[in-house]
């Protein structure tokens, strides 16, 4: 049984509460450096290698080592088996209290694990990754000596986890299905964003101004996204398509706000038969994989002097918080590499993500919100019971997004200590670092393998109108409006230099 | 005002509610309110029913995008009196 009665509820039996526990408590270890004690550089990063310098001679360490200082002396392959260890650990415990297969969850996270890795590290090849382009008066690429490269910089490992994990969810299906326990995009991303919160907290002191208007403006866009979005959707699969009205209604929230979980949300609010949105999300799935793949790639090549709108358009696009966040990811590197080649200017990493990631969160905040008021002019005006069936305020807290609650803490706890002891900031940068670095993008790696993993594109056949309808509304409605309101609110937001 | 707690769930293309002594199937959620209507309602005075959705009905790969699907309050009259 799985019954949200207490607002305790699912604090020990969810991924949602899991990410958070993951997170802070990582994000808890990196901050014990401001006392000295450093609990997590052991954590394995790939280094960037070149395959005729590695093949002919040899060594781990030309491929990953533990990222802490105070880790140096370690050999790669103990950092990369710690790194394992406490990673399989960690996630294991919390399939214990989901009630999941640890024993199947353990051999799947080792699997994903293994082919997080080998992407990881393949992907930072420099004839992948490196761009051709003079920052301050140096050329790495000629540096290389390469004759040729792909200049996908940082986006390369993530490109390659997306392929493999592809190939396993799509190429072999029995294989993947004994993967699927521990196959939790949203989980991990969900911990990743956790991290993230870090990352958001050193912007927020770097450039606060800025930040700010990101946080302000991803809420501003969103408010006016919701509000068109869900009419004209519901409207096309009522008048267009003839769906029911419970139909139409939980499809128009799966397209429209915020995928999966605004499907579900809204069939509950509307108490839908649960195979509504079941096969809705098949769909949602599937879509933002295709949204992941295309839309990085797309924006960079179409509006390569729009970051910051290109991350916004992203964040309203883009379904599933997983898809959203490996999309922000994908397309920070992909825009970080083509400015690089067009100007070459380095943007610093990570604000592209958190403007795809900030407006996707206050989209997830409120899907709670919408639900229940949803859910009271749907008993009063479609059911016409208003007074037979009453729903409790509980349930925004019950539908709310768990994981954004560790996003906060981790954002306004290092804003709080960087700005009551300015002292402690290389320390705490120095801390932190490993968590929302290596940590935060191995789970990225992770994330990207496991959507790919549970992605089975065979799944669309047979979806026939709902699939139409929201392919349709996506290329018609969704994605021109939806760049169109970033635009008016982020337009001449640009990243700052890296230093 | 009594108050009772029951367990809704979707099972093989119907509803179910158990709890409080009482185990009913119906296809339409407003058959299973009709049915508790019946049985709890009792002269001595109105009666407040809590339902709660049992997500473990739900596919387990849908847990970790959401992990709830809706509670609501039936409030069933008097039998004999007004609403």
């Amino acid at each position: 049984m799985s019954t949200n009665r207490r607002w305790t509820s699912g604090m020990l039996a969810t991924e949602d509460w899991w990410s958070v526990w993951i997170g802070l408590a990582l994000f808890f270890a990196g901050l014990l450096a401001l006392a000295g004690v450093d609990l997590v550089g052991w954590a394995a990063r790939p280094k960037p290698w070149e395959w005729t310098d590695v093949t002919g001679a040899f060594a781990w360490s030309k491929l990953f080592s533990a990222a802490g200082a105070g880790y140096a002396g370690w050999h790669p392959l103990l950092s990369w088996l710690v790194t394992y260890a406490v990673f399989t650990t960690l996630f294991a415990f919390g399939a214990h209290h989901q009630r999941l297969d640890v024993k199947r969850f353990a051999f799947g996270f080792t699997v994903l694990y293994v082919v997080t890795w080998l992407t990881w590290i393949a992907g930072n090849e420099l004839h992948l990754t490196i761009v051709n382009a003079t920052v301050d008066g140096r050329n790495r690429y000629r540096d290389a000596a390469l004759s040729w490269g792909l200049q996908l910089g940082e986006g390369a490992p993530f490109l390659l986890a997306l392929l493999a994990g592809l190939a396993l969810g799509n190429l072999t299906r029995r294989f993947a299905a004994r993967l699927a326990e521990a196959a939790k995009p949203e989980w991990y991303i969900k911990t990743a964003i956790v991290f993230l919160g870090v990352n958001l907290g050193a912007q927020t002191i770097q450039a606060s101004g800025f930040a700010l208007d990101l946080i302000l403006a991803g809420a501003a866009a969103t408010f006016v996204a919701y509000l068109f979005f869900w009419p004209i959707v519901y409207t096309a699969a009522r008048r267009l398509f003839g769906f029911p009205r419970d139909a139409a209604a939980v499809l128009a929230s799966g397209i429209s706000v915020c995928g999966v979980s605004a499907a579900i949300a809204t069939a509950g609010a509307i108490r839908a038969k649960p195979v509504i949105p079941v096969t809705i999300s098949m769909v949602v799935v599937i879509f933002a994989m295709l949204e992941l793949i295309v839309l990085p790639g797309a924006y960079t090549a179409l509006f390569p002097d729009q970051p910051i709108v290109n991350g916004a358009a992203l964040g309203m696009t883009v379904k599933t918080d997983g898809a959203d966040a490996a999309a922000g990811a994908l397309l920070d590197e992909l825009m970080i590499a083509r400015n690089l080649q067009l100007t070459g200017q380095h943007w610093q990493a990570g604000w592209i993500l958190s403007a795809a990631l900030l407006t996707k969160i206050w989209i997830d905040v409120f899907i709670g919100v919408w639900a229940f008021l949803l859910a009271i002019v749907w008993i009063r005006n479609v059911e016409s019971k208003s007074g037979a069936v009453s729903i409790s305020p509980m349930e925004i807290w019950f539908r709310f997004p768990k994981f954004v609650l560790g996003y906060f803490v981790a954002w306004l706890g290092y804003l709080a200590i960087a700005v009551a002891w300015p002292a402690l900031g290389p320390k705490l940068a120095s801390g932190t670092a490993v968590v929302q670095g290596p940590m935060r993008t191995m789970l990225f790696m992770l994330t990207f393998v496991a959507m790919g993993a549970i992605t089975d594109f065979s799944k669309l056949k047979g979806m026939g109108k709902v699939a139409l309808l929201y392919g349709l509304a996506l290329v018609v409605v969704i994605a021109p409006i939806a760049y169109a309101v970033a635009y008016l609110f982020h337009r001449g937001l640009m990243p700052p230099l890296a230093p | 005002m009594t108050a009772v707690e029951v367990e809704l769930t979707y099972e093989h293309g119907r509803w179910r509610a158990r709890g409080a002594g009482l185990d009913i199937v119906h296809a339409e959620l407003r058959g299973i309110e009709s049915q508790l209507e019946a049985r709890l309602a009792t002269p001595a005075g109105p009666c407040e029913v809590r339902l709660g959705f049992d997500m473990g009905a739900l596919p387990r790969w849908l847990h970790q995008y959401h992990g709830h699907y809706c509670n609501y309050t039936l409030h069933v009259p008097p039998r004999g009196g007004g609403a």
